[in-house]
């Protein structure tokens, strides 16, 4: 017996039943159509992505300077305080002084 | 070429991987109807009447293999323990045919799609690798096992019966 010839013939191909192809036409004519998306909808995909993206940079630089410019104000104020408080400490400093050699 | 006459040209070869893999015809169909179906969804993609044939026994095989491997998820018979087939005569029985049929269906189910291919589709080992896109050596070893089984189960059987 020629194993290799008997599985040739055992596994010979075999048809599907008569109505076969009709059923998958039904199927195919029956299932929704998946078309490739046009070239204008890739485009406007593209263009979307685009100005998410230039948006969110411009939006994070606005951040940055808004972010530098509070901590400008508070320096200036913190200096304010400061320089306040120096003049207050000098012209005590200044009646002590006054007071003395009176 | 139009679809129908696609689906004609090919529909004894993709129901008969997945009869031959599944041994259930009604399952087989369905299969064989959903291959057509993602066919008719990817025609656009494949260049020629080549291309379309080994897409159609590449996609065949992957899914009728994860339909075996689902199955296999229940309790199943393995050949080693499958019951031997009856009343075999060496040649030009049809029961010899039907008994193979059903030792192939009780193989591994990587090589029960290497033996189909090899077999019903008359495919070389590359080819059959380039299908189930595994290495040829890997196709080579298997069928060289799977035939070592399918021989030792089929003369067991001969022989019990004296023939």
């Amino acid at each position: 017996m020629n194993l290799e010839q008997e599985l040739k013939s055992a596994l010979r191909r075999q048809d599907p039943s008569p109505d076969f192809a009709e059923r998958v036409l039904a199927r195919v004519a029956a299932a929704p159509l998946r078309t490739a998306p046009r070239v204008s909808q890739v485009w406007v995909r593209w263009l979307a992505a685009i100005a998410a993206a230039l948006l969110l940079a411009a939006g994070g630089l606005e951040y940055r300077h808004y972010r530098g410019e509070r901590a400008k104000a508070q320096v200036l104020l913190a200096v304010r305080i400061a320089g306040s408080k120096l003049n207050k400490a000098q012209r005590k400093v200044h009646m002590l002084a006054h007071r003395s050699n009176s | 070429m139009d679809f129908a006459s696609l689906v004609r040209q090919h529909q004894a070869m993709v129901f008969s991987i997945a009869w031959h893999m599944l041994r259930d015809r009604a399952v087989a169909e369905e299969l064989a109807q959903d291959v057509f179906l993602s066919l008719h969804q990817h025609l656009a993609e494949l260049e020629s009447p080549e291309h379309i044939q080994f897409w159609l026994r590449r996609v065949t095989s992957n899914r009728a293999l994860d339909v075996v491997r689902r199955r296999q998820r229940r309790p199943m018979v393995s050949l080693e323990n499958a019951p031997e087939p009856v009343a075999l005569t060496p040649t030009g029985d049809p029961l010899l045919g039907t008994a193979l049929k059903k030792l192939v269906a009780a193989l591994p189910e990587k090589s029960r799609a290497i033996v189909v291919l090899r077999y019903q589709e008359d495919l070389d080992p590359a080819e059959i690798a380039r299908v189930l896109g595994i290495p040829v050596g890997t196709v080579k070893s298997q069928l060289q096992r799977a035939l070592a089984l399918l021989r030792e189960k089929l003369s067991r059987s001969l022989g019990e019966l004296g023939i």
